[in-house]
């Protein structure tokens, strides 16, 4: 299989070559990177951290850009204070200029940053995150953001919409994201479809948090249920930089992410709260490296996944403290609940110590729904159902409750009551 | 409103109830008494309708329906409401909003529209200044964190807001300190209304000093064995359960209806891994 497929891509990346913006990423550097990915070749099960993950997706699909798609309409309404971008598969399809001192934000296409030649060697590190080679050679646009001290509190939204089926070709979100010393962002990204096409999404993000930075990221995904999306993202903070990062997985029918931490200056810092629902056939994959590589770091991670019907939700957790990072902090908690019969939960918490002096915690459970829960409920007179799926929602509580900006918290309880239930009503039972 | 009939209830294949007998008119509260592992708990249990629980044969009419037909949340929406004897932790599942789709299906079963979120907060506020229970508890996840008497008042306000028409209240009294049972005895006093039956699962005489029962039953091996009113309770005090259990029981089983932790302590060994 593996050979035959990247024989293919290498004919579907020469094919398209001579039409990719070189003001994405330059032609060397998607040279390089499609030769690395043929010489490692395409992720496959067989490996650990791909086991869980669904990469048939990537047999039927074709890895050329898709053609720019037209305007989408119904998009979801932007949130109040959030300047928006909207990158229709990959590309930015609108956006108002943004207004805002000491934010700067750019299409790769249109050049103005310059190609970041620093990017690439640094996403595709390790070998988890060789699907960003693919993005790297592919791409067609992505966001350029800066933030300097004097953007105070900056806020932005980026909304990703998938409408070519795979077929046709994939989407390449990509990002770039560099908060400089002192200075503050809160990032909200979403990654939608615009139909019930079969997308393939192969998104790559790179954040710089400079010293003292602070990001503030939320990301949901909510592709359609045939999508597949990939995605990987890498963050590097210097000294005191905080990272928040409020990942929720809801959509696609294969989604698989990989994030890679690097604690690179003392006192860094981050906070990974990620849930996934997985239903029906749904496989929900995340794979996240926290790597401490500088003393007094600090990491939190917690991961709280549903798994119904036959859907398989697997989160691999790993923090590496590096020998020079002394005083290190952290913990992980890691949960996952069945909810039926023929549901996976796969949960890995895995620590890689080499130095003294840490104080690292883990915790990882996967259960089914409490019965005894499930009896108070129901001799209270709540419907089974309803029951049950306030149980579902009160576990994702852990997570949910870090979402600090009301307006999305709603947003986000709002599609959850839509996945979960019919019932308008249940949000209200919750806190 | 409460008959049951020669009620024979098994757990995982051993027999608990072995043709229980008993009748709660509206109006009155009964009290059911016995040893540890006797079967009190399963009682209060197979009425509420939970899982696990294999009616072997018996009836239980309930207001003139057949109880044992109804699913758990259908008996809850006709008006039986169960007073745990250890509540259940919710993290996530906001207290007071639980209490109001509690309240909401139950009007809805009775063809009501759902209540006002004002009126419900006000009354909900006064009965928990009732049971004495802090506001900030409105605001928590159902019984987290909350300490053991914490837990029972909550279960008693509960049962405050949803009216019910039977409470059967399951050692409620068990792990109270002497001010918080008789805040717990008078939110139930209030309760006691013509049209409203009350059983109270207890081991010990003390809540119903604070409750007085119009009937006292004691429950030995899954059976009611004696019958009375309120004395019956302050001779079970003076005497323990031995004349009733009515064979030869060990120094240690003696203690039982004297001393209930040193017969917590030896029931708890035998029954070890068995529901009583």
């Amino acid at each position: 299989m593996s050979a035959a497929l990247l024989a293919r891509l290498k004919d579907e990346y020469g094919a398209v070559r001579g039409a990719l913006p070189d003001s994405v990423v330059g032609g060397a550097r998607r040279r390089e990177a499609i030769e690395t990915l043929c010489a490692q070749g395409l992720p496959a099960t067989r490996e650990e951290n791909w086991r869980y993950a669904n990469l048939r997706v990537l047999e039927r699909a074709r890895f050329a850009p898709c053609p720019c798609a037209a305007q989408v309409a119904d998009l979801p309404a932007p949130l109040e204070g959030f300047p928006r971008l909207v990158f229709v598969d990959g590309v930015l399809a609108a956006g108002e200029p943004v207004q805002h001192a000491g934010l700067e934000v750019h299409s790769l296409r249109s050049g103005a940053q310059g190609a970041d030649s620093s990017s690439a060697q640094r996403i595709a590190a390790l070998p988890e995150a060789r699907l960003a080679l693919l993005n790297e050679a592919f791409a067609t646009d992505g966001a350029a953001l800066r933030v300097r001290r004097e953007a105070g509190a900056a806020r932005i939204e980026l909304l990703f919409v998938a409408c070519a089926p795979a077929q046709t070709g994939a989407s390449y979100p990509r990002v770039h994201l560099s908060i400089e010393a002192g200075a503050r962002l809160t990032l909200v990204e979403r990654h939608l479809s615009a139909g019930d096409e079969a997308s393939l999404v192969n998104g790559a993000l790179r954040v710089d948090l400079a010293e003292g930075a602070c990001l503030e990221h939320y990301r949901l995904q909510q592709t359609s249920a045939r999508a597949a999306w990939f995605d990987t993202a890498e963050a590097t903070l210097a000294k005191d930089a905080r990272y928040s990062l409020i990942a929720l997985s809801a959509g696609a029918l294969a989604a698989h992410s990989t994030v890679h931490i690097r604690l690179a200056g003392p006192g860094a810092e981050i906070a990974l709260c990620a849930a996934a629902i997985g239903d029906r056939q749904q496989s929900q994959d995340t794979y996240v490296l926290s790597e401490h590589m500088a003393p007094r770091t600090r990491t939190e991670q917690i991961f709280r996944g549903i798994a119904s019907g036959r859907a398989r939700v697997a989160f691999n957790g790993k923090i590496a403290v590096r020998e020079n990072a002394r005083g290190t902090d952290s913990r992980q908690s890691l949960r996952g609940l069945l909810a039926g019969p023929e549901a996976e939960i796969d949960l890995r918490p895995q620590l890689e110590i080499y130095t003294d002096e840490v104080r690292c915690s883990h915790g990882a459970t996967a259960g089914k729904l409490d019965e005894n829960m499930l009896f108070y409920l129901l001799s209270r007179g709540l419907e089974p159902e309803v029951a049950q799926r306030l149980l579902k929602w009160a576990f994702l509580e852990d997570v949910v409750s870090r979402i600090e900006l009301p307006e999305l918290r709603r947003c986000i309880e709002h599609e959850l009551a839509g996945r979960m239930s019919e019932l308008a009503s249940l949000k209200e039972l919750l806190r | 409103m409460l008959k049951i009939d020669n009620l024979h209830v098994a757990v995982e294949g051993q027999e608990i109830l072995k043709g229980l007998t008993l009748e709660v008119p509206a109006g009155e509260v009964h009290a059911i008494m016995g040893p540890n592992g006797s079967g009190k708990s399963t009682l209060a249990h197979v009425l509420a309708g939970r899982p696990g629980y294999e009616v072997v044969s018996g009836t239980v009419t309930f207001q003139g329906r057949d109880l044992l037909s109804l699913p758990p949340e259908q008996r809850a929406r006709e008006g039986m409401f169960l007073g745990f004897q250890y509540p259940v932790e919710i993290p996530g599942v906001n207290n007071v909003y639980l209490l109001k789709a509690a309240v909401n299906a139950a009007r809805k079963h009775r063809g009501l529209p759902e209540v006002d979120a004002f009126e419900f907060l006000t009354l909900v506020r006064e009965k928990m200044h009732l049971m004495r229970m802090d506001e900030s508890m409105l605001s928590r996840g159902v019984n987290e964190g909350f300490s053991g008497g914490e837990k029972k008042r909550n279960e008693v306000l509960q049962m405050l807001v949803l009216e019910p028409r039977l409470a059967v209240l399951d050692e409620t009294d068990s792990g109270l300190d002497i001010d918080a049972l008789k805040v717990v005895a008078n939110g139930v006093n209030t309760l006691r209304a013509p049209e409203r039956s009350l059983v109270l699962v207890t081991h010990y005489q003390r809540l119903l000093d604070y409750i007085v029962p119009d009937r006292v039953h004691v429950l030995v091996k899954g059976r009611i064995v004696q019958s009375g009113d309120k004395t019956l309770a302050l001779e079970l005090e003076r005497r323990g359960y031995d004349w009733l259990i009515g064979e030869p029981e060990s120094p240690g089983r003696r203690a039982a209806g004297h001393d209930g932790r040193a017969a917590s302590a030896i029931e708890g060994a035998r029954l070890a891994g068995r529901p009583s």
